[in-house]
């Protein structure tokens, strides 16, 4: 069953095209990583399913709400999409607890013991729980993700969206956080994932895109795409990161 | 806790407009002029000796302040007095801010075209003076090449005029006779031209200064009302100086400041000083710290409110913040208390008083700049840090209000700290429309005592201490909040 769908989505920074023509569908359950050269768009393509990037043309659809409605309330449609970015973006002034809590506590009509012990759990998913107190500059960047990913997680979003999460930790780190998401993806999580790491897409993508000049190049399983590129432009990327 | 930012501006912004505006119209005009519960203002020069200036007590004494109390108490009318700098009080008469003027002002046919006068109440001319060791200048020729003190809108100050058109003179502008007398006591101008009877007076207190010319042919003074307005209280004036003229009380009053029997100040060296000026200056200073609370406290609502606005979305409210910040930014305070206190009153026909007016002209520009402090600190927090709030499905204004705005706060409070001593500092600048806070109480003294070395080493001395206390409790709150 198709859970989000980009119908001819284009974006501009100014002259600039990031975007040209993008349309895909990704099903339920379904664990999408696009990977492509820097500035291919692959970011910018992330930003626009939850319309953190304002979209020039075209539409994003989720769940048959088009996001680019302009009477959509588009709040409303965020608590569904788990979101968690490169500079992990926690709030400073908050304890990890805090944080994961924020926006339940705002946004959902639940006591606070119960939005706590969901803290507590997520915690625990993502092996943060001795750290429930600390406060981010008390964390490393492999903790700090981890429990933005619990954060992500805490409005019990159907989908999460990554803008590569291990692309600002020291290598040892990265281990950890690849971890987790394996484990949510396990779960049935419907994932888009924007990452360099070869390994993860190969073991646990359904799918990978890849995307060059605000295109998408070439699609399929990891199986056809880094073994059996069709595409010229995908076999000089591959060349290049997969020596 | 789902409340809407955007619907909490119009509040915050009525809220600071009604307390400005309550203030503003609490001295509307009533019913029966000259009575007790609305008295005539007249103001009169802040310091002006022996027409008007301080006692020890405070009180406000000198032969105008007395001829006019005498009168008022013949004629059995109530005014209140509201001293302020010469031409400062002119421009109050001028814009109906006050009834009358006595302030010993030299009736001119050029001030006949603005004001109405009494039937002239003194005589006297303006003399030159000089320090009292220089033996160079003897009469006006000597003045070639010279440079002479005046005090602006004074007959001193037309005399030096017209004398520069003879002679090479360079005029330097005062706005209070005392500040005049210590820039020639200190060598900076090498004469001044003031009436005769005040610098009499000042002479036989202590100054050193000498004349080495006759008075020029006596001005007369009289008391003033704006053109066509009050003609009551000129009346009033006139049967009551006719009065005091007939009974003796003129001439008591008069000879009591400018007989040879005048008191001379005594020496009291610099602790006797401060001693006695101390209750003065402790006013002064009660004065200061009210107008910056009160400015700073508005201004930080206020200046919130207009940072906000630079930081959302919203094209006319980022608009609305870039034209009062440059407005506001762009005009002096000077000018912006002088529009407060004249211009507005013309231009909505309304009186605002002194103090009322300083609050607002602090406010508004203090205002400006801590809007530009808020818009500064919200642009030094991470883009991503509003990202991930509406990421996750947080409303524009929760996620300024819970995840922006404490992280801003913490990186503006030095420069709020800063801002908040720049205020205080800055209410020294509306003595100039009358109020008597700290740096004005030197001035008042110094009109009394002469003493101006040790006066602004005191006064200097008091801000200093004020600031760094302040300063050193700032620090500690600073802590405290980025601890934790």
């Amino acid at each position: 069953m198709t859970k989000l769908k980009t119908i001819n989505l284009k974006k501009n920074f100014g002259d600039l095209e990031v975007l040209k023509d993008i349309s895909t569908e990704i099903y339920e359950g379904e664990v999408v990583v696009i990977v492509g050269p820097s500035g291919s768009g692959k970011s910018t393509f992330l930003r626009c399913m939850n319309l953190l990037e304002e979209v020039t043309a075209g539409k994003v659809i989720i769940d048959d709400i088009d996001l680019t409605d302009p009477s959509q309330d588009i709040n409303a449609v965020r608590e569904n999409i788990g979101m968690v970015f490169q500079q992990f973006n926690l709030f400073p002034h908050l304890t990890s607890k805090e944080n994961i809590m924020m926006a339940p506590k705002y946004l959902q009509d639940v006591p606070d013991d119960e939005i706590e012990a969901r803290a507590d759990r997520l915690l625990e998913t993502v092996g943060m729980e001795d750290k429930a107190d600390a406060y981010p500059r008390a964390l490393s960047g492999g903790q700090k993700q981890r429990v933005a990913i619990a954060r992500a997680l805490a409005m019990e979003p159907d989908i999460m969206l990554f803008d590569e999460p291990t692309s600002a930790l020291d290598p040892e780190m990265v281990g950890d956080v690849l971890e987790v998401m394996q484990k949510l993806a396990k779960e049935g999580m419907t994932m888009v994932v924007v990452t360099h790491e070869m390994g993860f897409a190969k073991e646990v993508a359904d799918r990978v895109i890849f995307m060059d000049e605000g295109y998408i190049v070439e699609e399929g399983t990891p199986e056809q795409v880094f073994n059996n590129p069709q595409n010229k432009r995908t076999k000089d990327f591959l060349d290049k990161v997969l020596i | 806790m789902k409340i809407k930012k955007e619907k909490v501006f119009p509040f915050i912004i009525a809220f600071i407009f009604s307390l400005f505006i309550s203030g503003a119209f609490s001295q509307t005009v009533q019913a029966e002029k000259g009575d007790e519960n609305d008295p005539y203002l007249i103001t009169t020069d802040v310091t002006y000796a022996p027409f008007e200036f301080q006692n020890d007590e405070g009180e406000y004494i000198g032969i105008d302040v007395e001829i006019l109390a005498a009168i008022a108490e013949d004629q059995g009318f109530y005014y209140e007095l509201r001293p302020m700098n010469f031409s400062a009080g002119l421009q109050a008469l001028e814009s109906n801010q006050v009834d009358g003027m006595i302030a010993a002002m030299s009736i001119t046919p050029e001030r006949e075209e603005s004001f109405d006068f009494s039937n002239p109440y003194f005589e006297a001319g303006p003399v030159l003076a000089v320090r009292e060791d220089n033996e160079e200048i003897t009469s006006y020729d000597d003045l070639d090449g010279k440079t002479l003190a005046v005090k602006v809108g004074t007959t001193g100050a037309q005399l030096a005029n017209k004398l520069a058109e003879d002679y090479d003179i360079s005029i330097n502008q005062f706005e209070d006779s005392a500040t005049m007398y210590e820039d020639v006591a200190a060598g900076h101008s090498d004469g001044t031209i003031d009436d005769y009877p005040v610098m009499a007076f000042a002479i036989q207190n202590g100054l050193s200064l000498k004349f080495p010319t006759d008075p020029e042919p006596g001005d007369v003074y009289g008391f003033a009302v704006n053109k066509g307005r009050n003609p009551e209280l000129l009346e009033m004036f006139n049967a009551g100086l006719a009065t005091i003229y007939e009974n003796g009380t003129h001439e008591q009053i008069t000879s009591q400041y400018l007989g040879e029997d005048t008191e001379v100040a005594e020496e009291t060296g610099f602790f006797g000083l401060l001693a006695d000026v101390f209750p003065d200056l402790m006013n002064g200073l009660w004065r200061t710290l009210v107008l910056t609370f009160v400015a700073f406290a508005i201004s930080l609502v206020a200046g919130t409110v207009i940072g906000l606005f630079s930081a959302t979305p919203s094209r006319v409210l980022n608009i609305i913040s870039d034209i009062y910040v440059t407005v506001l930014r762009g005009i002096p305070l000077i000018v912006l208390a002088f529009f407060m206190y004249f211009s507005v009153p013309q231009l909505f026909n309304i009186q605002i008083n002194a103090f009322t007016a300083g609050i607002v002209t602090l406010s508004l520009n203090t205002t400006a700049y801590i809007a530009e402090q808020v818009r500064g600190g919200i642009a030094a927090v991470p883009v991503g840090q509003l990202e991930a709030a509406r990421s996750l499905g947080l409303p524009y204004a929760v996620s300024m209000r819970k995840v922006v705005l404490p992280q801003a706060i913490k990186i503006m409070i030095p420069s709020l700290i800063n801002q908040f001593v720049i205020t205080l500092k800055d209410t020294s600048i509306l003595s100039i429309i009358g109020i008597v806070e700290l740096t004005q109480s030197g001035r008042i003294i110094i009109a009394r005592t002469y003493e101006s070395g040790a006066m602004w080493i005191i006064v200097g001395a008091i801000y200093l201490t004020i600031i760094t206390l302040l300063t050193k409790v700032s620090a500690t709150v600073e802590r405290r909040i980025s601890n934790d």
